[in-house]
C-alpha cells in the first residue's frame, strides 16, 4: 500500500554549502525537509521508493537506460566526503522490476551500480529513525533522448498499481527539481514563475496535466528533473499537493511538497 | 529534442572528452591527479590537443561547443573546487 508521497529538492549545495549559497535559505529548505522526516516517522513505512534521476554517475554514455530499478540487498555511493550505504527492500524491488516488465515496461535492473547523490541528498535529511530500506528507481533526465513525460506518468501509474497491491507500507519520494540549468549559460536565470505556476496546478490536484508537457518544454524551463515528479504523480493521481516550501536561490527553485495520499 | 536544447544528445566524437569529465566528477583519485598535474593526468585519455587545452582551462563554453555534456562540465568543476578548498564548504 502507498502511505505517503513527497517531492524534495536535491541540489548538492543543500548538503555541502559553498560561500555562494545563502545560508538562511539552505536552513529553511532543511526545515521543510525535517517536516517530511517527521511525517515519515508518523507513517511508519516499511520502505521508501525513491524516484530520482541519475546525474551521469551510475550510468555513463556506455549504457543509458530510460528507467532502471536497483535490485539487491543494499546500494552505496559517494559524494565528496560522504560515503553512504543504504539497505534496499529487496522483495519489493524485485516485485517492482518483475511486475513492471510484465506490464510492458522494459526496465533495466542493476545489482551493483553506484547510487547517485540525487537519491542520497533527500534521504540524508528525511530518512526516519530507525532507518527503513529503500527501492531506488532511476528515471533518465540528463542524457537525451529522455523518456517522455507521458511515458514517465504511465510508468508511475503502473508503479502505483504494483505498490498498492503489496502488503508493505510504502512511501514515495520524488527527488529533484525545480527550475535550474546546471552547466549552461542560464545557470543564474531559472524560471521561477514557471515553477510557481506548476505548484499552483499541483495544489489544485491537477498534477496529471503534467503528463501532457513535452520534453522540449521541460528543457526550456530548466525542469528536466520533473520527470521524477511526473512519475510519482502517475502513482498518486489527483491528490492535492501541500507545498511545505518553495525557496528560489540564485540558481535553483528548491521545493518540498507532500501529496497526502494515506490520510 | 531540438539542437537548441540546453541538454543535447551527446555526440559520439566527444565520448573521450565526456569520459574524462566523468572521471574528474566521479573518480576521486583521478580528480586528485588532475588537480596535481592536469597535463600528466590527461596524457593517456585519448583526447586531441585542442580538447586537452580546453579541459585544462575548464573553459565551459569551449567544452560544451565540443560536445561535452554541460552537467559534466559543471559538476567536474565543482568537484575540483571542493577538492581544492574543502575547508571553504559547510557540511551538513
Amino acid at each position: 500500500m502507498i502511505v505517503g508521497a513527497f517531492a524534495v529538492a536535491h541540489t548538492p549545495q543543500l548538503l555541502i554549502r559553498p560561500e555562494t549559497e545563502d545560508r538562511d535559505l539552505v536552513l529553511r529548505v532543511h526545515a521543510a525537509m525535517r517536516r517530511v522526516r517527521r511525517r515519515l516517522e508518523e507513517m511508519r513505512p516499511d520502505a521508501i521508493a525513491v524516484v530520482a534521476g541519475d546525474h551521469v554517475e551510475a550510468f555513463f554514455l556506455d549504457g543509458v537506460p530510460a528507467l532502471a530499478v536497483y535490485v539487491g540487498s543494499e546500494c552505496a555511493g559517494t559524494f565528496g566526503p560522504y560515503r553512504y550505504r543504504l539497505r534496499i527492500h529487496e522483495p519489493l524491488a524485485r516485485a517492482v522490476v518483475e511486475q513492471g516488465i510484465e506490464r510492458g515496461f522494459d526496465l533495466l535492473y542493476t545489482q551493483d551500480a553506484p547510487l547517485d547523490y540525487a537519491f542520497y541528498v533527500p534521504l540524508h535529511f528525511v530518512m526516519p529513525e530507525p532507518a527503513v530500506p529503500i527501492v531506488p528507481l532511476h528515471v533518465n533526465v540528463y542524457l537525451p533522448p529522455q523518456p517522455t513525460p507521458a511515458r514517465c506518468h504511465a510508468w508511475g501509474a503502473a508503479l502505483g498499481d504494483i505498490l498498492r497491491a503489496r502488503p508493505e507500507r510504502v512511501a514515495l519520494l520524488a527527488s529533484g527539481g525545480m527550475s535550474h540549468f546546471p552547466g549552461t549559460d542560464r545557470y543564474a536565470a531559472p524560471d521561477f514563475d514557471y515553477d510557481r505556476s506548476l505548484l499552483e496546478l499541483l495544489r489544485e490536484g491537477r498534477g496529471c496535466e503534467m503528463a501532457r508537457l513535452t520534453g522540449e518544454e521541460l528543457d526550456k524551463r530548466g525542469n528536466i528533473e520533473l520527470r521524477t515528479w511526473i512519475t510519482l504523480l502517475g502513482a498518486v493521481g489527483d491528490a492535492r499537493a501541500e507545498v511545505y516550501g518553495y525557496e528560489p536561490s540564485w540558481h535553483h527553485g528548491n521545493a518540498v511538497v507532500e501529496w497526502p495520499v494515506g490520510r | 529534442m531540438s539542437d537548441d536544447a540546453h541538454y543535447r544528445f551527446p555526440p559520439s566524437e566527444a565520448y573521450r572528452l565526456n569520459e574524462c569529465l566523468y572521471a574528474i566528477k566521479s573518480d576521486r583519485a583521478f580528480a586528485e591527479r588532475f588537480l596535481a598535474d592536469a597535463r600528466a593526468a590527461t596524457e593517456s585519455m585519448g583526447l586531441t590537443e585542442d580538447e586537452r587545452a580546453d579541459l585544462l582551462g575548464m573553459s565551459r563554453d569551449a567544452l560544451v561547443a565540443r560536445g561535452a555534456h554541460p552537467y559534466l562540465v559543471f559538476m567536474a568543476g565543482l568537484r575540483l573546487k571542493m577538492l581544492a578548498n574543502p575547508s571553504e564548504m559547510e557540511y551538513f
